[in-house]
């Protein structure tokens, strides 16, 4: 096996569908698990033999893993490194076709992903034997049913085309066989009578060196009630019991799926951070959306600012899987104060500002969650934090909302020397009121590295520090 | 500005006209090129049917009618054979004297069922010396009849770049006039328009052949108590709609190669003098299935086995996308062609189950009729091709043959090697019940009817799923 460094390497990702059908011609519920044993079995030999196709999407290159044969253009041979099999892969839907560019991947983004489709041949070189229709008459069930398959192999990519083809398709063909064992597993297990769910992959990025891992999860069955599975899965991975890495929220997102809703994720990524002596860099931890000004339509420039921290805030939540709750809006906001008494009713629908302790109060009322409110009676004692906010960052890592003067904000971590005293601030700012544009962003500090001078030095702050449920 | 005339052998500069002779003259033009498009198609025809319907303008029959075979696509159109329209025998003397579109149109259905991919029904003629406006009605009339009743026997949708103009001719058998005429059948008020129809030799042997064998799996539920042959013929049609779906959104490969669309075949193999192809065909699932994952059913209906499927294309610059088209068009059509004629087989020998065995499972399994080509000339790869059930005696193609495309064949001509026959015989499925060997009179349109031997097994060929009574 080709040592891998993480750095370089490549993940082949096979989806595709395969149809599973069988009929029960009985209830028995041994005979029913005899049944879908079988066509599992059946699948994976289909999986196995030479009719498996995997075609490499968006490039015009097919594989048979089960046997020595490719289609690929003329310019491919197996001595071709992979690196520029990447030029056949279309790295933009915008690009014209007919050119080929490499794709490069920045440092900073994450895996180099190569996507394949599982796909069957149905032609086999003749004669081959005329059909035969057979008719079953018998009062009986029959399953239906789609599965969607979604594996996953690392690989390094110094290989050649042909170690590629020949060494890697062996790796897929046993991931897939690995995961319709496990898809039957699950099926049977959560078999109740006549009703199957239908199994579902999830993918979870792991702390190195264990890197992307599979689970397969029953579908329609809520992250409630599989608190067992995950217990399981925390064990056997070796991972803490106080944080969730198996919810289906904290499902890897590739790099070449992205997010719907239009929001930015971590923009913070983008950033140097700054190096103090003797200094370390404490950042939030996990996914988060940028929160801001004037999006969703909601023209909330001059007033919405704390709201819009809360919103950040929220949506770290709901990413690292602690809530399903969708982050709230402005007039939800409002009325969760009206409904722990905070508020009058006429504040919902206002443009009145809110602080840290109704961003507390909301966390708790909406989201179950538990915040410390940390009190600065002066700006220039921020810089005096350092030790506290850095311990927040390394044992919670949630977004923190900071709120003082006429303005609020969101800290995402700090820079602090134990030695010197030195620090500086991580700052999303909710002020911004542009276009999701990230050069933008951090070219205009809208999410940047400050100094202790940016606080007001004579106005009194309070921040909202929230603190994770110790779950999985 | 320079228009060049189609006749002149030099363009002619307009800068040096004054500019109403320039207007005049792109009005002139105008109404040129209006013209030739009235001009309409041509229809290049292999020599033979010359001959062919010569002959057939000796006979003392009046009217005689018949189809025209061939290939149309966006750059020509070929007429490789003229089939007459073969006699009814309960037909009184004066019946004879006039068309019964209802015979024409399924002697059309039944022709189309043999004809391999490529080659399709591209229009009708009529031999007569009426009154050619009343031919003309005659002949539209049979056209729309016999095109619309073959598209709607079609399980794919119909392509962007299909031809729907169809060809009309008609001879006066004393004067051997002919006239060409084509309608649009998408267009319900298509008027006719002239074509061109041009005799040439050698056509039959300037066609490319893109060839596969393909594995067909299906498995499908039959509603509760709704077991019978006519409910398991809908069961069978939505099953084989889906599954064409997949074959016509699946990916194609010719000899290896994924080629653009707009290529043309003759890029794979420049030196491949015979000009035949091999395809091969990836699918995959395409969505998912948002339906209950278990329902209850009445049973089951599977369709295992492989089928041998051949598409035609005129070697002038055969396109890569049209053999893909037709070749999948060809697969389907073989397919669903094959589970048609067994199901018409087990509705007219009454094949359905008694009440009386109701309760018991009962498996019957039955051989689709496998697909046997015959060449329309000893030189040259163009093929029909019939279906021949398992227990039919191999002599009994080269009649339907003759009867049906009106071709004289022997049983030495035909090509038996493309698919295997599968042997069922001893079984230990507990048969259900006992049947026997129905003699059917021969019908013109049927085939002769099927009836299960009472011992039967299978000889394995793919894998499928088969549930014995003792699990």
């Amino acid at each position: 096996m080709v040592v891998v460094d993480s750095e370089s390497a490549t993940i082949l990702r096979v989806k595709g569908l395969l149809e599973f059908r069988c009929q029960l011609d009985s209830t028995d519920e041994q005979l029913v698990r005899n049944a879908i044993s079988r066509t599992f079995e059946t699948l994976r030999s289909q999986v196995k033999s030479e009719s498996c196709v995997l075609a490499v999407s968006d490039s015009p290159v097919i594989i048979w893993p089960n046997k020595d044969a490719y289609a690929t253009p003329e310019e491919i041979t197996p001595s071709t490194p992979c690196e520029d099999m990447h030029q056949w892969i279309q790295a933009d839907e915008q690009e014209t076709s007919g050119k080929k560019s490499s794709k490069k991947k920045s440092k900073k983004s994450s895996l180099s992903v190569i996507n394949l489709r599982l796909m069957t041949e149905v032609t086999k070189p003749g004669p081959l034997s005329a059909p035969i229709l057979t008719k079953t008459v018998l009062k009986s069930h029959f399953v239906s049913v789609t599965l969607p398959l979604d594996c996953v192999v690392r690989t390094g990519s110094s290989d050649t085309i042909k170690e590629y083809v020949l060494y890697t398709k062996h790796l897929l063909i046993e991931a897939l066989t690995h995961q319709l064992c496990e898809m039957e597993k699950v099926t049977l297990q959560n078999m109740k009578g006549m009703t199957l769910l239908v199994p579902e992959p999830v993918h979870f990025l792991l702390p190195e060196p264990k890197g992307l891992v599979t689970v397969v999860y029953p579908a329609g069955v809520p992250d409630s009630q599989l608190v067992t599975q995950r217990k399981e899965l925390h064990q056997q991975f070796d991972l803490p019991d106080d944080r969730p890495y198996f919810r289906r929220a904290n499902a890897y997102h590739f790099p070449n799926e992205p997010y719907k809703d239009g929001y930015l994720r971590n923009p913070h990524l983008a950033l140097t951070h700054p190096t103090l002596d003797n200094g370390k860099v404490y950042l939030v931890q996990g996914i988060y959306s940028y929160h801001h000004y004037m999006q969703n339509r909601v023209d909330d420039n001059g007033w919405g600012c704390a709201y819009r921290s809360l919103q950040t805030i929220c949506s770290w939540f709901r990413q690292q899987g602690y809530v399903e709750r969708p982050v709230p809006t402005h007039k939800e906001i409002q009325q969760a104060l009206v409904d722990v008494g905070d508020k009058q009713a006429s504040f919902v629908g206002s443009r009145q500002w809110i602080g840290s302790i109704e961003v507390q109060a909301v966390l708790s009322h909406l989201l179950g969650l538990t915040s410390k409110i940390l009190f600065v009676s002066q700006g220039a004692e921020l810089a005096s934090k350092g030790r506290e906010l850095a311990n927040h960052f390394l044992t919670e890592g949630t977004p923190v909302m900071i709120g003082g003067g006429v303005l609020a904000h969101t800290i995402l971590g700090v820079a602090w020397s134990e030695t010197t005293g030195q620090i500086r601030y991580l700052i999303l700012d909710p002020h911004y009121t542009g276009a999701e544009d990230l050069q933008v962003i951090t070219d205009k500090g809208w999410c940047g590295w400050k100094g202790p001078d940016f606080w007001d030095q004579t106005a009194y702050y309070n921040l909202c520090l929230p603190q994770r449920p110790k779950v999985i | 500005m320079y228009i060049f005339f189609w006749s002149a052998d030099e363009a002619l500069d307009l800068s040096k006209l004054p500019a109403f002779l320039v207007e005049i003259l792109a009005t002139v033009l105008l109404l040129l090129n209006i013209f030739h498009e009235i001009m309409g198609r041509g229809y290049i025809v292999q020599d033979d049917v010359e001959g062919y319907l010569s002959k057939l303008c000796e006979q003392k029959a009046d009217p005689v009618t018949g189809l025209l075979i061939g290939q149309s696509s966006t750059q020509r159109d070929f007429v490789v054979m003229a089939i007459r329209t073969p006699q009814k025998e309960e037909s009184a003397a004066a019946a004879r004297n006039s068309v019964d579109k209802e015979w024409v149109t399924e002697h059309a259905r039944q022709v189309s069922r043999m004809l391999p991919g490529g080659l399709s029904v591209v229009g009708v003629f009529i031999i007569t010396d009426a009154d050619a406006k009343d031919a003309l009605t005659t002949l539209r009339q049979l056209l729309f009849a016999v095109e619309n009743l073959i598209s709607s026997e079609h399980l794919w949708d119909p392509a962007d770049d299909d031809v729907t103009d169809c060809v009309t001719l008609q001879i006066n058998p004393k004067t051997r006039k002919t006239v060409c005429r084509t309608f649009d059948i998408k267009d319900p008020k298509s008027v006719a328009k002239p074509a061109d129809w041009k005799y040439q030799s050698g056509l039959c042997s300037s066609w490319a052949t893109v060839s596969c064998s393909l594995n067909v799996d299906m498995l499908l539920p039959l509603l509760n108590n709704r077991t019978s042959t006519g409910n398991m013929e809908e069961c069978l049609k939505e099953g084989l709609k889906a599954w064409a779906h997949q074959i016509e959104c699946g990916l194609c490969l010719i000899d290896g190669k994924r080629l653009p669309e707009d290529s043309e075949l003759t890029v794979i193999q420049r030196r491949n003098l015979r000009q035949t192809y091999t395809a091969q065909l990836l699918i995959t699932t395409e969505n998912k299935r948002l339906t209950d994952v278990i329902q209850q059913c009445g049973g089951s209906v599977s369709v295992t086995g492989a089928i041998h499927s051949r598409a035609y294309l005129h070697s002038n610059k055969p396109k890569a996308r049209q053999a893909e088209k037709l070749l999948k068009r060809d697969v389907v059509s073989t397919v669903a062609t094959r589970v048609q004629m067994m199901l018409e087989e087990l509705l007219a020998s009454d094949q359905e189950s008694k009440g009386s065995c109701r309760d018991k499972q009962q498996k019957e399994l039955f051989c689709l009729p496998h697909r046997i080509f015959c060449p329309l000339k000893v030189s040259g790869p163009l093929c029909v091709c019939d279906y021949q059930f398992s227990d039919e005696d191999l002599s009994e193609v080269p009649e339907r043959l003759k009867e049906m495309l009106d071709i004289d064949a022997a049983e030495e001509d035909l090509d038996t090697r493309q698919e295997m026959t599968v042997e069922i015989t001893g079984c230990d499925v507990t048969p259900e019940p006992t049947q026997e060997k129905v003699e059917a009179p021969e019908h013109k349109k049927n085939y002769i009817g099927v009836a299960m031997a009472t011992a039967v097994a299978l000889l394995a060929t793919a894998a499928s799923m088969l549930y014995l009574n003792d699990i």
